[in-house]
């Protein structure tokens, strides 16, 4: 018999996501709705909250709710970084010169692609359009817009946020 | 019968069920539509589109056309189906190009397929990875069948890719190669659709898409049951048992599984070296739909035991040596003539046919006049003998499948998922259809994760809630309102003694609160059919009759006797323990359920065998080993088979048997019992014989010899029938075990009209009066048989006896899966293993008393099992209990299937130990600097 599997800090997660799919308001409770109400709290879908949704979903199993989880590109299964910068290379600004303004945020992140840095700050995200083309190109740091923005501009505003708390916090 | 829909296929006018898909009309017409994702015994599915036909359905506009998946499409009067024209062969060319793009198919498409052989130079640099002759499906695959039958060309316009995966090599028994799968999804089907485990799923989407497990998990963690009907239903390599992987089958032999009462009829697999290398769950097998388990489908190698006896042995001078089968039985014979029939017993196979029982049990009475005999897995005979007091026939009154279709199933102090495990599949088929699943039970076992009312009674008062659940039924007069049951004999007694059972009585004897027990009444007595399963698990000998008479009552008083979906299940052990009791191989009855202590039953038995029968009752399984230890019984025969020496069941068979005088041994290895014999017989397995099974729901099915007999060993029959012989006793003079059958039919009433030429074509349950009546699935639902009688139960007291060293009692569960709490997969023998911190359950007084806390670490042991060992287990307190004296457990299934895969012993199936309350003793744990926080 072994003991020490579990640390304290996974039954504060469990008990974390067990609140969170507990305290779902709307009628039809799924798969679906509860791994979103834990990515919304989380910010992403740890894989004990895999095993929690199973419990939780009666005649569910791991297996049934992973299936689920991994068909969505949307769910994260890994911590998002504290900040998350996204570049956005839709055609508005693309034609405006985004792809210079990814290189530098790139360089500044230290990343390739998209991803988390490895000191956990920083997401960074592309995205095909971020419906301000007006102000192409056009980043977005915590939720938060950038227009008429140059590879030196995105730097500055990356410099910024790394300095801040993480939002919500 | 609705009207069968008449069609037009490939020019052949065909009828078809109404509400079958073309594929299954074409399939019964024996037309072939190629298939891949379809598999007959689930839903279909529409995947593949392999099975693309062309169908005209006639309108007032005239014929329409269309291409449509014959698997989906539903057959509809005067449809003209094509299935060859050149569009539809081209289409299915190019599905079948496409699917093969992620699929090796070098060989497949190569006319040279059946003539390479392994080590062959391919003609056509197809990479050795790559060749269909090293997949070890090579031969048996039904892809390789379904591309030839499209003849694809042999350049395909796509080029393979190999999706580079990696390979599931560290899982119990079977191994899984997804660069083979075809993501046809039958395996994720079966495991949701037929065994309601979901063990397996479709992970990712589109093109990404396969077959897995949750984060890619150990089937340890996913709750996988280690049935194997994934693998059965694979149609590629990509799922294979480990063993004997790349053995080639040289023939395949329909026979049934020896492991448990279920009767599982397989398909035995035997290579050129007559070895036993595969078994797979037969989809005609009306007990078992193809289905199998971790038992029946992996723990099947014993006969090709490299130490198996292969010739009889005599002890001289106390070492078994080598001697002939004349001189074997003449000391046989010599040993066992010298003592008083009441010093001799014999115990007949865990495994014996009803032939091997039948001549058992002749022997016993015929040649040693003795009724000291029982088959060796009778050890809760009160289950089934019982019925035959209540109700007249001793068995179970319904049929394994009909329990899909009940509206409510009661399960007492069972666990079918590990001990008769293909009965359990029904029953959770039940639940996901809306049946509603009653378990009373302290342990927690896979069943109450399905259960809408989970009854936790302190152990020992199962059948106080059964009396009160019947009381319910008459307060809100749920019962059956049919006259037959209200003038019913006994009925007044009943009620009169219902009484008793009033809910607050009941609840504060059980522990069970009374509105638990009122919503389950409720949900078993107000719906039709409803069915009762039950074992002995967690409750003692002196409850047992009760027990049945209880369930009974309940079954009568809701009408639910005699109607398909209900009736009465009783979990007992052993593969053919029915049959043994059918033929009269137990202590109390002799063949066709005739009474020992009844002077014209035993008339009737003495005029066939033309020798009086002995009148006193003998000792059964339960007492024999015990009286063998006692000194009462000093001779006996043991037909050993897999008996386990130390058990749960059996006790210390290898301490009672060392203490015999003179001990004769059937078995087929050396085995701790079989090396204390005085003369060792070599046994034959049940791979090797003929004879006939009687299963849990009366099906008698035929078992087929797939492997030769290489030595001296033979079958059960045909060794105690020698025995006989060599006493001097007339009527062992059987040729066959047929002949066997022939001798036993005469005098089994129900089992009157089966011969081995009707079972050779199928099983038949039992009664069968003639040759001509087909069997009987339901008992009690023809107006000639007896009319059941209610019997008031007693409430018998709990003689729980507080013992000072072990004063807890631990209910210890058992389930697939618990995704609540972490686990760790750890390697042995590169094979994963898991482990987890498990929970001790403390009644809040009990661990008071302890100076237990929540959260404190505890050390649980057991009073010593019978095998020598102790349950220990170390946990972290919770003070949830429901009883004051009970902890519990719940551990993981995945612990036996590991132990199943890592034994050592040839013949692990019957060692798996079952889930017994045990008392056990709870200490806090001296606190460890590694323990948790
Ligand atoms: S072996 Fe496991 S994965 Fe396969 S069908 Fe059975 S339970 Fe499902
Ligand atoms: S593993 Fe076999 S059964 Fe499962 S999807 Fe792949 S090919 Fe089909
Ligand atoms: S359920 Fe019973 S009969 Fe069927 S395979 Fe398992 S052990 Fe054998
Ligand atoms: S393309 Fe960048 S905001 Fe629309
Ligand atoms: S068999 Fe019809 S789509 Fe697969």
């Amino acid at each position: 018999m072994t003991s020490g599997v579990t640390t304290a800090a996974d039954t504060e997660l469990r008990e974390r996501i067990r609140r969170t799919l507990r305290s779902q308001k709307q009628r039809t409770i799924t798969v679906l709705s509860s791994l979103l109400a834990v990515q919304h709290e989380i910010k992403y879908v740890p894989e004990v909250a895999i095993e929690e949704t199973a419990h939780f979903i009666k005649g569910a199993t791991i297996n049934d709710v992973w299936s689920v989880a991994s068909f969505y590109t949307n769910f994260r299964f890994t911590p998002p970084g504290d900040h998350t910068v996204e570049v956005c290379w839709g055609p508005s600004c693309h034609i405006k010169g985004a792809q210079h303004v990814l290189r530098a945020v790139q360089s500044e992140l230290g990343l390739d692609r998209e991803g988390e840095t490895s000191d956990g700050k920083f997401t960074l995200r592309y995205n095909t359009c971020l419906g301000a083309c007006a102000h192409a190109p056009v980043i977005a740091i915590d939720h938060v817009h950038h227009g008429r923005i140059t590879p030196d501009s995105a730097v500055r505003h990356v410099k910024q946020a790394r300095s801040k708390p993480a939002p919500g916090h | 019968m609705p009207d069968p829909i008449t069609f037009t296929i490939d020019g052949q006018e065909v009828a078809a069920k109404p509400g079958q898909t073309v594929l299954q009309a074409a399939i019964d017409a024996g037309v072939y539509i190629p298939y891949l994702c379809y598999f007959p015994t689930m839903k279909p599915y529409g995947a593949c589109r392999v099975c693309v036909v062309e169908v005209e359905t006639p309108s007032p506009q005239g014929p329409r056309k269309a291409t449509l998946a014959s698997c989906t499409a539903p057959v509809s009067k005067d449809m003209v189906v094509n299935t060859q024209p050149k569009h539809i062969a081209e289409l299915r060319k190019g599905i079948l190009d496409l699917l093969m793009t992620e699929h090796p198919h070098g060989c497949l498409t190569c006319h040279r397929i059946e003539l390479c052989g392994s080590q062959d130079i391919c003609l056509r640099h197809v990479r050795v990875n790559d060749r269909c002759v090293a997949c070890p499906k090579n031969e048996r695959c039904e892809l390789k069948d379904t591309v030839r039958s499209a003849q694809l060309e042999m350049e395909t316009p796509l080029q393979y890719h190999n999706r580079n995966l990696p390979i599931h090599v560290d899982d119990p028994f079977y191994d899984r190669d997804y660069n083979l799968c075809i993501v046809c999804a039958r395996c994720v089907r079966v495991c949701e659709e037929v065994r309601v485990d979901s063990a397996l799923s479709l992970i990712s989407r589109s093109g990404r898409t396969i077959v897995g497990t949750s984060h890619g998990s150990s089937l340890l963690e996913s709750g996988c049951e280690f049935c194997g009907a994934c693998i059965d239903v694979c149609p590629t390599g990509a799922l294979v048992e480990r063993d004997y992987k790349w053995d080639k089958a040289v023939k395949s032999v329909n026979t049934v599984c020896p492991n448990c009462p279920v009767g599982c009829q397989v398909f035995m697999d035997v290579n050129k070296r007559n070895k036993v290398i595969r078994v797979r769950g037969d989809f005609a097998g009306a007990a078992n739909m193809g289905m199998a388990c971790f038992k029946g489908k992996f723990a099947t190698d014993y006969p090709n035991h490299p130490g198996r006896v292969r010739y009889p042995m005599v002890r001289v001078e106390g070492q078994l040596q080598r001697t002939t089968w004349e001189q074997a039985l003449e000391r046989i014979t010599v040993g066992l003539l010298k003592y008083k029939p009441a010093q001799v017993g014999v115990i007949s196979s865990p495994r014996g046919t009803n032939e091997d029982h039948y001549v058992a049990q002749k022997l016993a009475r015929v040649a040693l006049k003795t009724n000291n005999v029982d088959s060796a897995l009778n050890v809760v005979p009160e289950l089934t003998e019982s019925l035959q007091n209540v109700l007249g026939h001793p068995a179970a009154t319904n049929s394994i499948w009909e329990l899909e279709k009940s509206k409510a199933i009661l399960v007492v102090s069972g666990n079918p998922t590990e001990e008769q495990n293909v009965l359990a599949v029904p029953i959770k088929k039940a639940t996901r259809a809306g049946a509603s699943l009653i378990v009373i039970d302290p342990r927690e076992t896979e069943l109450t994760r399905y259960a809408a009312h989970w009854l936790r009674p302190r152990p020992g008062t199962e059948v106080a809630l059964l009396g009160a659940i019947l009381r319910v039924v008459f307060e809100e007069s749920l019962e059956d309102k049919n006259p037959g049951v209200n003038n019913a004999g006994g009925i007044g007694d009943l009620k009169q003694k219902l009484w008793d059972f009033d809910l607050v009585r009941i609840s504060s004897v059980t522990g069970v609160p009374a509105d638990a027990i009122r919503a389950a009444a409720r949900a078993y007595g107000a719906v039709r059919p409803a069915a009762i399963v039950y074992g002995a698990d967690t409750i003692g000998r002196a409850d047992r009759a009760n027990l049945v008479q209880a369930a009974a009552n309940l079954a009568m008083a809701t009408g639910n006797l005699g109607v398909r979906g209900g009736g009465l299940f009783p979990l007992y052990h052993g593969a053919n323990t029915q049959g043994a009791l059918d033929v009269g191989c137990t202590p109390s009855l002799l063949p066709g359920h005739r009474r020992i202590d009844r002077a014209e039953d035993r008339k009737r038995i003495a005029e066939s065998w033309g020798v009086e029968v002995p009148s006193e009752t003998g000792l059964g399984t339960n007492v024999m080993f015990e009286a063998m230890a006692g000194g009462q019984i000093k001779a006996a025969i043991v037909m050993a088979d897999g008996i386990p020496p130390k058990s749960d069941l059996l006790g210390d068979v290898q301490a009672a048997v060392g203490n015999l005088e003179f001990l004769v041994v059937s078995d087929y290895v050396m085995s701790e019992i079989a090396s204390q014999a005085d003369v060792l017989l070599p046994a034959a397995t049940y791979t090797e014989i003929s004879g006939t099974y009687t299963n849990l729901e009366r099906r008698v099915q035929l078992l087929r010899p797939g492997m030769a007999l290489t030595g001296e060993e033979r079958p059960g029959w045909q060794a105690l029938a020698a025995i006989g012989q060599a006493t001097g006793s007339a009527g062992f003079e059987f040729e066959s075990s047929s002949s066997v059958l022939a001798e036993l039919t005469g005098l089994v009433d129900v089992y009157k009209g089966i011969t081995p030429e009707r079972l050779a074509d199928r099983s038949l349950q039992w009664p069968v009066w003639a040759s001509d009546h087909a069997g009987t699935p339901v008992l009690y639902n023809e107006a000639n048989e007896s009319k059941p009688q209610f019997r008031a139960v007693t409430m018998t007291a709990m003689d729980a006896q507080p013992d000072r060293e072990f004063p807890l009692l631990l209910a210890h569960g058992r389930v697939l899966q618990d995704p609540t709490r972490d686990v760790r997969i750890t390697k042995a023998d590169e094979l994963n293993q898991l482990s987890r911190d498990e929970i001790v359950e403390l009644h809040p007084e009990d661990a008071r008393a302890l100076g237990i806390a929540a959260g404190d670490l505890v050390d649980v042991r057991s009073r010593p099992r019978a095998d020598g060992g102790s349950d220990l287990f170390t946990g972290i307190a919770r003070l949830t209990s429901p009883h004051r004296g009970m902890i519990a457990i719940t551990t993981l299934f995945a612990s036996v299937a590991s132990d199943v895969e890592h034994s050592q012993h040839p013949d692990p199936a019957p060692r798996v130990r079952g889930l017994p309350l045990r008392q056990v003793v709870v200490t806090k744990a001296p606190v460890a600097a590694t323990a948790a926080d």
